[in-house]
């Protein structure tokens, strides 16, 4: 494969609280390729957007903390890069939607102006109206009808689906190399969602873009995903390419998304859900943080007391997991259809 | 836009109306004859009192009483004091403008100090001067304006008492012999110090919260991080995209206040003998003449109802959500 655009190593980021200190992400590592669509799944808290928050320098520090690992992007490890050189790099060659359109667009300012911002402020000595012409182009490119007249209009006269193509045409304004989607869909109804994961396709058209994808929409992440890791209480837990996680998942958690998906292909009374709740991120359980909710811990000694180390399977190429016992696993058929919807 | 301003001055009109008469019926019922104390005294001339009472209807029921003084106060300038018989629009014009140049410098010294630091808080919270700017609020509100125009007024005086200098005039608009010109306006700024200090203590209190909260409430809001996302400077981040909301509900809170604040800072303006809006009222109602008291209550209704006004008018410059229609 070819050398990743961006690769992160150990990241393990904390925050204090008045409870006592958040362990928001551990000693999580993937790397991302060019052009490839990266999902990120894993339910609420379990440290998701925060690894990508973290490389762009947008976790509040303090509370937050950024305990061990580097970001390498382009050669240069972004966790320690100076605030001037990340403020370039965000916006300009890695860019982020946001999950909630109707409150990431600041509602005082036109859309047109919000994206002319973001072209301007990474453009010195472009033309305002240089910015506002590719600006029109941008909102052409996602789809925003009438660009003409709706360039000059506010947030509040957008729809929910058109402010996000907005988000959209702001986050691709400079061409990024990478391009963080945060629950691109999450705020939207279905028909509109479908709309959206449309744009952001013809986004990554236009850019050739690496997407990161963080959702806890498996059903966006079979349309759009090529590879697929799993997170769980703040650790990576699974990682391959999408065919693999769905078809032939190696660890417990996967298994029990997997198990809680409504299914099209057969005939299901009821959903399986994964049993207990998600641990405290204050105070995780010891050993391997799933053990609790595990059907295949079984009470064994070691998924108690050790944490499972992320490894690859033999005979399974890029396909790694944290479970102890994962060989155990390759006999349990959970396929489920690629084309399936719903949410975790 | 245009209609709207004159649908709301019409709504307005109304409620000026209906409070006219409600406040004249409290005055020339609730405060008593106010020629009664005069009928006691031996000395005073009882036909005299009764051409008065006679030429002020004041034998008629308040009904009429009230139509008399509607047709004053529109054909004659809101009419002529009771017992005096002097015009009362010129005294009020003379402490309307006292009382403007007294709030207009107090409350936009205030808004600027108090923005400055409830920017500043919010931007840096839970620091030493975020704790020391919310404990100097907290002793502003809890302070009341009569004590700390009072414990000035000894301080000043203290001062002369032990030094020799008067640093600021205690009382009054201005000296004896103010001059002309520039020694005028001098002479009239360094009598408005005190005053103007006190007025500015409760206004920067109460505003550098509101500002303090409405920051924080911007800061941490989701299209603060699209900004910071798009890689904006932190300077713009702040100054441009979180500021300008930050704005919008102190807006409406000061141009509330600064109408209310037209009709007379009472307390600072008695405390320091000021010949303002609020003196003239207290001045008026101690003498139960109900057309003083009217006449200031018309002025200082329509003040509020005109920067209430303009609070909504500039909320809508400020916010795009606003519109008016």
């Amino acid at each position: 494969m070819a050398e990743p655009v961006l690769s992160i190593r150990d990241l393990t980021v904390e925050f204090d609280t008045e409870d006592g200190v958040v362990k928001a992400v551990t000693d999580v590592s993937y790397d991302l390729y060019p052009g490839e669509v990266l999902g990120i799944v894993g339910e609420s808290g379990s440290g998701k957007s925060v690894s990508m928050l973290t490389v762009l320098g947008l976790i509040p520090q303090p509370p937050g903390r950024v305990v061990r690992g580097e970001a390498i992007f382009e050669g240069e490890d972004l966790l320690k890069a100076p605030a001037g050189r990340l403020r370039e790099i965000r916006g300009g060659k890695i860019a982020m939607i946001f999950q909630d359109p109707m409150t990431s667009l600041n509602p005082v300012f036109t859309i047109g102006d919000q994206i002319a911002e973001a072209l301007l402020v990474h453009n010195p000595g472009m033309e305002e109206e240089e910015a506002r012409r590719r600006t029109l182009e941008l909102l052409e490119l996602v789809g925003v009808p009438f660009a003409e007249r709706r360039v000059d209009q506010y947030p509040h006269e957008f729809s929910g689906g058109m402010r996000q193509r907005a988000m959209i045409a702001m986050a691709i304004a400079n061409q990024p190399k990478v391009l963080i989607a945060d629950e691109p869909t999450t705020a939207l109804d279905v028909t509109i969602q479908a709309q959206i994961v449309e744009v952001i396709k013809a986004a990554q058209r236009e850019t050739n873009a690496a997407i990161v994808l963080i959702t806890h929409d498996l059903g966006l992440i079979a349309e759009l995903a090529d590879r697929v890791v799993v997170m769980y209480a703040g650790r990576v837990v699974e990682l391959a390419d999408v065919f693999t996680i769905f078809n032939s998942p190696r660890h417990p958690y996967t298994i029990g998304l997997m198990s809680s998906l409504a299914r099209l292909d057969a005939d299901q009374e009821r959903l399986e859900p994964i049993p207990g709740q998600p641990p405290s991120l204050i105070s995780l359980p010891p050993g391997c943080a799933f053990h609790p909710r595990c059907i295949h811990s079984q009470g064994r000694e070691i998924c108690r007391t050790e944490v499972p180390v992320l490894r690859s399977l033999p005979g399974e190429g890029d396909h790694v997991s944290a479970c102890h016992f994962a060989e155990e696993l390759v006999a349990r058929d959970v396929r489920v259809g690629a084309t399936s919807g719903g949410g975790a | 836009m245009l209609q709207y301003v004159v649908r709301r001055l019409l709504y307005s009109s109304v409620v000026l109306i209906a409070a006219s008469f409600l406040v004249f019926v409290f005055v020339a019922k609730g405060a008593g004859d106010p020629l009664a104390p005069y009928y006691l005294a031996p000395n005073i001339d009882k036909e005299g009192l009764e051409r008065i009472a006679e030429a002020k209807h004041l034998n008629e029921n308040v009904f009429v009483r009230y139509a008399y003084w509607v047709r004053d106060a529109v054909t004659n300038q809101f009419g002529t004091t009771l017992l005096t018989n002097e015009p009362i629009l010129p005294d009020l014009w003379r402490v309307m403008k006292n009382t403007l140049q007294l709030v207009v410098v107090a409350e936009l010294l205030a808004i600027l100090f108090a923005v400055a630091i409830g920017v500043y808080s919010a931007l840096r919270q839970y620091s030493v001067f975020d704790y020391t700017a919310t404990t100097f609020s907290f002793l502003g509100l809890a302070t009341p304006v009569f004590w700390l125009a009072l414990m000035l007024q000894v301080a000043v005086v203290q001062i002369y008492l032990h030094t020799g200098h008067r640093i600021f005039p205690v009382a009054n608009l201005n000296s004896v012999d103010p001059g002309s010109g520039l020694s005028f306006v001098l002479d009239r700024a360094h009598h408005l110090v005190l005053p103007v200090l006190v007025l500015m203590v409760a206004s920067i209190a109460s505003y550098s919260r509101y500002m303090r909260a409405s920051m924080l409430e911007v800061i941490n809001s989701d299209y603060v991080r699209t900004a910071r996302a798009k890689g904006l400077p932190e300077s713009k981040v702040t100054m441009k995209h979180a500021f300008r909301n930050a704005l919008i509900p102190l807006v409406t809170l000061v141009a509330l206040n600064f109408g209310a604040l037209l009709g007379g800072a009472i307390v600072t303006e008695t405390v320091f003998s000021l010949d303002g809006m609020g003196l003239y009222f207290v001045n008026a109602l101690n003498v139960a003449d109900p057309y003083p008291v009217m006449a200031w209550l018309m002025i200082t209704a329509t003040m509020i109802i005109v920067f209430n006004l303009i609070a909504d008018i500039a909320y809508g410059f400020l916010d795009p959500r606003v519109r008016y229609e």
